[in-house]
């Protein structure tokens, strides 16, 4: 039997905070906020704070964040972001990290900076944009400073033990969301997309220990499922940040079962484990730094395109979906790119441009997928 | 067998009722404000033009934006489908098809079976579709039905650079207040119109035989400068290129009864 606690996991993501925040919060824990994989969460978590990865979840439309960020030009996911930021939403947060990820939630990050009501701790992270050794070396040294921004701002201290530990709670995660994904393979998969979305939100919204609790248990009652067979085809869905399981529904509600995906809100975001020995920096380090690369990562599509071709092939997809939000130059390109590749591999592809969440226009991405559906005959 | 099919788009309804493999009859109306209104009035009109009732389908499926929502339909398709089909029963020299609609432009390559290959939609712009069309129509002060005939009487075309139809619209104001002849700026309009559609053609590629259907096919204008711009010539559809979406609706009920049957 599975446990109450367990069985609404998949509810956490509906709204920004949640009972698990609350209690964090009247129990006087602190929460960081962070909106990028680049940030090693890890650090956070051993500064005996909440990681909290920031989302556009409930935004109904960007009338302020429009007077910082335009319209015509800037991405709606970082519009959603900030507009939840402006009318106080994230007055939650007592901190937030944000990096050089891509220029649209940067650019983002800093009219929010300027703004008079922010978290006391605004801290940008910057990323090198190239897969190098002296890239490493410089990364390393922006995660120390960061560290040491922490220490100093909350008058804390860090320290290796608890980044050893947070260290096996991360990688825990991982594992167990890793064996979400393995379940996704079969024939018949006893998760949707949409729910495991809804999971993967859930982890960086709550106490880490805790998700991994529920999400042990909660393993357990989805192995036991029957399994969807009644879908039409696999699909795997790749190309812009997606925090909408909503998105995910509408493919699913016309037969096409999402069995993977290369997404940051998903595989990218768990799939590389931080080496367990060693010093624990340098182990958290280069696992952010040589995780499935973003296409923010310059000369790093070969790694990006094996990723994409092995999960293809592990999940058995009939079709790829490539979406990207409006003006999302990274995975507006990258995605020309994936689909010349697939195509040559004989993989029937879609490619649609799209605006984020609620500001979608349904009727058209439906029809869509429905074609596409008709297209590869299922 | 009485098989029919139903399209009901942003614009317009059409209905087209088939019998024993050929057209019987045929319906296009404005759409209502509700789907189901529109989908209902215009399978009336085409049900009384071949004198028959709703007893006498034994097969429909709907098509188009309001396709789910069409009460006597057994089944939807979307309309990429549709006009792959529609256009391939009817030539079947065709693997390309260009659907220029109300609200969106579709470029449509099938097999020789009529079946889906490959298709790019436009993104979510109302540049190179029907509704650019009527803006500028509307803004120039003349029938959408005459921006075909006017602008081919034109020997010295206007430019319009925007890609988006409210610059465009500037651009084709601008040109009023410079005294331009109404004859050149539908021709400019025209024009402008295929440089759009082509960029969305380019995207999949032309395979030939081409046809270009949609309410967008019956701009004479339209469809002279896509051919000039692609450099193939379009088969010409003998039937309303208005109506192939609902065509191919009613060849998928056929389909779908066939394979019941089997």
């Amino acid at each position: 039997m599975v446990t109450k606690e367990a069985e609404e996991l998949t509810q956490i993501c509906e709204t920004l905070s949640n009972p698990y925040l609350e209690d964090w919060k009247k129990e006087g824990g602190k929460i960081v906020g962070y909106a990028c994989t680049y940030v090693p969460e890890e650090i956070i978590h051993a500064a005996g704070m909440l990681p909290y990865r920031i989302r556009g979840t409930g935004c109904v439309g960007t009338s302020l964040a429009d007077t910082w960020l335009t319209r015509i030009a800037n991405c709606s996911f970082a519009r959603s972001i900030l507009e939840l930021a402006l009318t106080g939403e994230y007055d939650f947060l007592d901190g937030v990290v944000f990096n050089n990820g891509c220029d649209h939630t940067r650019r983002g990050f800093e009219n929010w900076k300027a703004q008079q009501n922010t978290p006391s701790f605004m801290y940008m992270l910057p990323v090198p944009h190239v897969i190098t050794d002296d890239g490493l070396q410089w990364y390393r040294e922006e995660v120390n400073s960061f560290k040491d921004a922490m220490e100093q701002s909350f008058g804390i201290e860090i320290k290796d033990e608890k980044l050893k530990e947070a260290v096996k709670v991360y990688n825990e995660t991982r594992s167990l969301l890793k064996q979400l994904y393995e379940l996704r393979t079969q024939k018949n998969p006893p998760i949707s997309g949409a729910e495991t979305l809804k999971i993967l939100l859930a982890s960086v919204s709550m106490p880490r220990e805790k998700f991994n609790q529920l999400l042990r248990e909660l393993l357990i009652e989805i192995r036991s499922r029957e399994g969807i067979s009644d879908y039409r085809a696999r699909l795997m869905l790749v190309g812009s940040i997606n925090d909408d399981p909503e998105l995910i529904e509408l493919i699913e509600d016309i037969g096409g079962l999402v069995v993977t995906d290369s997404l940051c809100f998903g595989a990218r975001f768990f799939w590389d484990l931080d080496e367990e020995t060693g010093d624990p920096m340098d182990s958290i380090t280069a696992r952010y730094y040589y995780h499935i690369p973003c296409p923010r990562m310059y000369g790093a599509l070969p790694q990006r395109l094996d990723f994409l071709m092995s999960a293809v092939k592990e999940a058995a997809v009939d079709g790829v979906i490539l979406q990207s939000i409006k003006f999302c130059d990274l995975h507006g390109v990258e995605n020309v790119l994936e689909q010349k590749a697939l195509e040559k591999a004989g993989i029937p592809t879609l490619k649609i441009e799209r605006e984020y969440g609620p500001l979608a226009d349904t009727g058209r991405f439906r029809t869509r997928v429905q074609a596409f559906l008709e297209q590869i005959g299922k | 067998m009485v098989i029919a099919g139903c399209d009901v788009g942003s614009l317009s309804a059409e209905a087209v009722i088939m019998k024993d493999g050929s057209i019987v009859a045929s319906e296009i109306i404005r759409v209502r404000p509700r789907p189901e209104q529109s989908a209902s009035d215009v399978m009336d009109a085409a049900l009384s033009k071949a004198g028959m009732t709703y007893k006498d389908i034994e097969g429909c499926f709907s098509t188009g934006y309001g396709r789910e929502k069409i009460p006597f339909a057994s089944g939807n398709i979307s309309e990429i489908s549709c006009h792959g089909k529609g256009a391939q029963w009817l030539i079947p020299s065709v693997r390309t098809v260009i659907d220029v609609g109300g609200q969106d432009c579709k470029v449509i390559k099938v097999d020789e079976n009529g079946k889906l290959v490959n298709f790019v939609m436009n993104d979510k712009c109302a540049a190179g579709t029907g509704r650019f069309l009527e803006f500028m129509a509307k803004v120039l002060g003349i029938g959408i039905e005459d921006l075909g005939p006017q602008g081919l009487s034109s020997e010295q075309p206007v430019s319009i650079t925007s890609f988006c139809s409210v610059y465009a619209e500037t651009e084709v104001l601008h040109s009023i207040y410079e005294g331009k002849a109404v004859a050149d700026i539908a021709a400019g309009i025209n024009h402008a119109m295929s440089e759009r559609v082509k960029a969305l053609v380019k995207r999949v590629g032309v395979e030939e035989d081409i046809c270009i259907t949609g309410g967008v096919a019956k701009n004479t204008g339209v469809v002279k400068n896509l051919e000039a711009a692609l450099q193939v010539s379009a088969q010409k559809l003998t039937v309303d290129p208005q109506l192939i979406g609902a065509l191919g609706a009613a060849l998928f009920a056929r389909e779908a009864l066939a394979n019941q049957n089997r």
